[in-house]
């Protein structure tokens, strides 16, 4: 292809846990107030989408479904070198599940036309699911390889590998295909000044931003209301409890030397009664 | 007749390898299908299975849908896809619940028949349990109702602290995948009967679109961690991707030892992937596991929490860990790790 690829990184903003900001005393974490980031897992799938773009030519678009501050990691993409973005924001969107948030972005990828590469990261932090990848895929009607560590194109083929419980299984795929990067791929470089400085103009120059990021609701991507949001969606969460504390239960040993807490665990160990004598003492 | 369709399970199988996700699925399925009065079905897709259907049966399966065809011999998306639909379409009455393993094959194949029949599916169960459901929300009036005999799927919440109950009565199948080792394995009974049907899929062109070259398996990290009997992990703590000498080192004195790590280890490049325990990693229950610097957050713990003994190393005392470890020490684990591998080496030769 002489225009080389059309490929769509598809990213998400979740709540930074590593952050102290906004997560609550009791461990949960106040959505609102927590600091925001791009998925930890979609930083592979973008470090992909730009080799893949650098080696073959062709244009990335970024594509999220979340609230306006989302825009936020899409303009952060631009500046590890996204050429695009699109952000699917729509109050109707709020309680998608994993099936009404695929169909709400394979709508979208329909709309953005003749993709020949959907990349997305493993799983989101926030979900942890791995399951829109695949659903979009179905959507689509692309083939898919999940769990991809590392691949390469020749003409319209993929060849990839891909993680499989036990080892690594290589494969050949005709474009277009939804591809799932592994965080064992590699990691997200650093942003380049160009990038950077083209984005930093990108923002000022309101007009061509809006050319370039854009934000669009479900009546631009033709998307039934109906499919999406809580309507659209089979499963809602019926309850959530905390896990319960075995506080209390672990002996400590904590000591003026390390030598005195390891010979005393020691002790403790042999009147241990899980059984683990078998394979320990 | 009962009111509800069966329970089935979709085999993990990798080059005539039965999972041990499968035999754990078959395990809870046979608790809900009792719930539910109905019968466990057990699904297989591959090449030349030979005894594989009968293995299914001695552990847990009522009727084994087999499908046994050349295409199938190493696992692709789309052939597998092709075959369970095939199979699922089959049934005279489609199932009340389908389970898979949140495995490298059933997370990959799951959402595909999940949006093929545009249902439910809720991601690395940690429990499965049936129930009722009362729905009041306004925002959706078509939900609203009490519904009975629902499957419950539940899962940690990562970041949480919290486990949620996933439910979705209203499309069936209602799906779910499961996590290795968290739920109980069938106790494998040879006396068991059952019926084995066999079911050919029409496989189409475009099923081929993806070609696999190779399967290499090895005796890799990963499986090691499944079997271990002892698990030495290691966290951020360790400063640094030479901390896992460390690691290695108090291993290595073990038998059946493995190596692991926290997500945080991972997400840093000190250790591969396949290392990891946790909710995003493999969940864990050797008889021994031993934290070197890692905290204990909810994505480490519920990965590992059913470990037979727990001891932690970790140099702040406040640190989760301590809060579902069995035995916490409070200090350098630089300095501690080494007393620890001289100690129980020593007690181990005596």
């Amino acid at each position: 292809m002489s225009d080389g690829l059309k490929i769509v990184v598809l990213i998400k903003q979740v709540p930074d846990t590593s952050s102290a900001a906004g997560v609550n005393p009791d461990g949960t974490v106040d959505r609102v107030r927590a600091r925001k980031m791009m998925n930890p897992f979609d930083q592979f799938a973008l470090q992909k989408a730009i080799e893949t773009r650098n080696a073959h030519g062709g244009e990335i678009i970024v594509v999220s479904m979340g609230p306006p501050p989302a825009l936020a990691i899409l303009h952060e993409a631009c500046e590890y070198g996204a050429d695009k973005g699109y952000l699917l924001s729509d109050r109707r969107l709020a309680a998608s599940d994993t099936l009404a948030t695929a169909f709400a972005l394979f709508k979208t990828i329909e709309f953005i036309g003749n993709v020949d590469i959907v990349f997305t990261g493993l799983q989101t932090t926030d979900g942890d699911t791995a399951q829109v990848g695949p659903q979009i895929a179905e959507r689509l009607d692309f083939p898919q390889v999940t769990y991809c560590e590392k691949m390469s194109i020749e003409g319209r083929t993929i060849r990839a590998s891909r993680i499989i419980d036990g080892g690594i299984q290589r494969l050949e795929v005709d474009i277009p295909a939804l591809i799932t990067i592994a965080n064992s791929a590699s990691r997200l470089e650093h942003k380049r000044f160009y990038n950077v400085y083209r984005t930093r103009e990108l923002l000022r120059d309101k007009q061509t931003l809006a050319k370039t990021v854009m934000t669009i609701t479900l009546d631009n991507i033709g998307a039934d209301p109906a499919r999406v949001g809580l309507m659209g969606s089979p499963t809602v969460v019926g309850k959530t409890w905390k896990l319960g504390e075995k506080g209390g239960s672990c002996k400590m040993f904590q000591g003026d030397s390390a030598k005195h807490g390891v010979e005393t665990l020691i002790e403790s160990l042999s009147e241990d009664e899980r059984g683990i004598e078998e394979y320990v003492l | 007749m009962s009111k509800y369709g069966d329970v089935a399970v979709i085999a993990d199988q990798i080059q005539n390898d039965l999972r041990p996700v499968t035999f754990e699925l078959l395990g809870a399925a046979n608790d809900l299908a009792e719930k539910l009065g109905v019968k466990v079905l057990a699904i297989v897709m591959g090449h030349e299975l030979g005894e594989i259907p009968q293995t299914l049966i001695y552990n847990g399966a009522d009727k084994v849908y087999v499908v046994d065809q050349p295409e199938l011999k190493e696992y692709s998306t789309l052939p597998y896809r092709r075959a369970a639909i095939a199979v699922l379409e089959s049934l005279e009455r489609p199932p009340h619940i389908v389970l898979c393993g949140a495995t490298t094959l059933g997370r990959d194949l799951a959402p595909r028949i999940a949006s093929y029949f545009e249902t439910g599916l809720t991601a690395d169960c940690t429990d499965l349990d049936i129930g009722d459901y009362v729905h009041k929300g306004k925002a959706d009036p078509t939900k609203v109702g009490t519904y009975h005999n629902c499957l419950y799927s539940i899962r940690p919440s990562f970041g949480e602290s919290l486990k949620a109950r996933i439910i979705g009565p209203w499309k069936n199948p209602q799906m779910a995948t499961a996590r290795t080792g968290a739920l109980v394995p069938f106790k494998t009974d040879t006396t068991r009967t059952g019926k084995i049907i066999r079911v050919t899929a029409k496989f189409e062109e475009t099923d081929f679109r993806v070609r696999v070259i190779e399967t290499a398996r090895e005796v890799s990290d990963a499986l090691d961690l499944l079997k271990a009997k002892v698990i030495v992990s290691g966290g951020f703590g360790l400063g640094g991707p030479e901390g896992f000498d460390l690691v290695r080192d108090l291993a290595s004195i073990f038998g059946e030892s493995a190596v692991g790590s926290s997500r945080k280890a991972v997400d840093s490049g000190w250790i591969p992937y396949s290392h990891q325990v946790g909710q995003t990693g493999k969940t864990v229950r050797p008889a021994l596991y031993i934290a070197l610097g890692i905290s204990g957050a909810i994505q480490h713990r519920v990965g590992m929490s059913n470990s037979a003994t727990i001891i932690a190393v970790n140099k702040d005392e406040t640190a989760p860990i301590f809060q579902f470890a069995h035995y916490g020490i409070v200090g350098d684990l630089y300095e501690v790790a080494p007393l620890l591998k001289e100690h129980l080496k020593q007690s181990m030769s005596n």
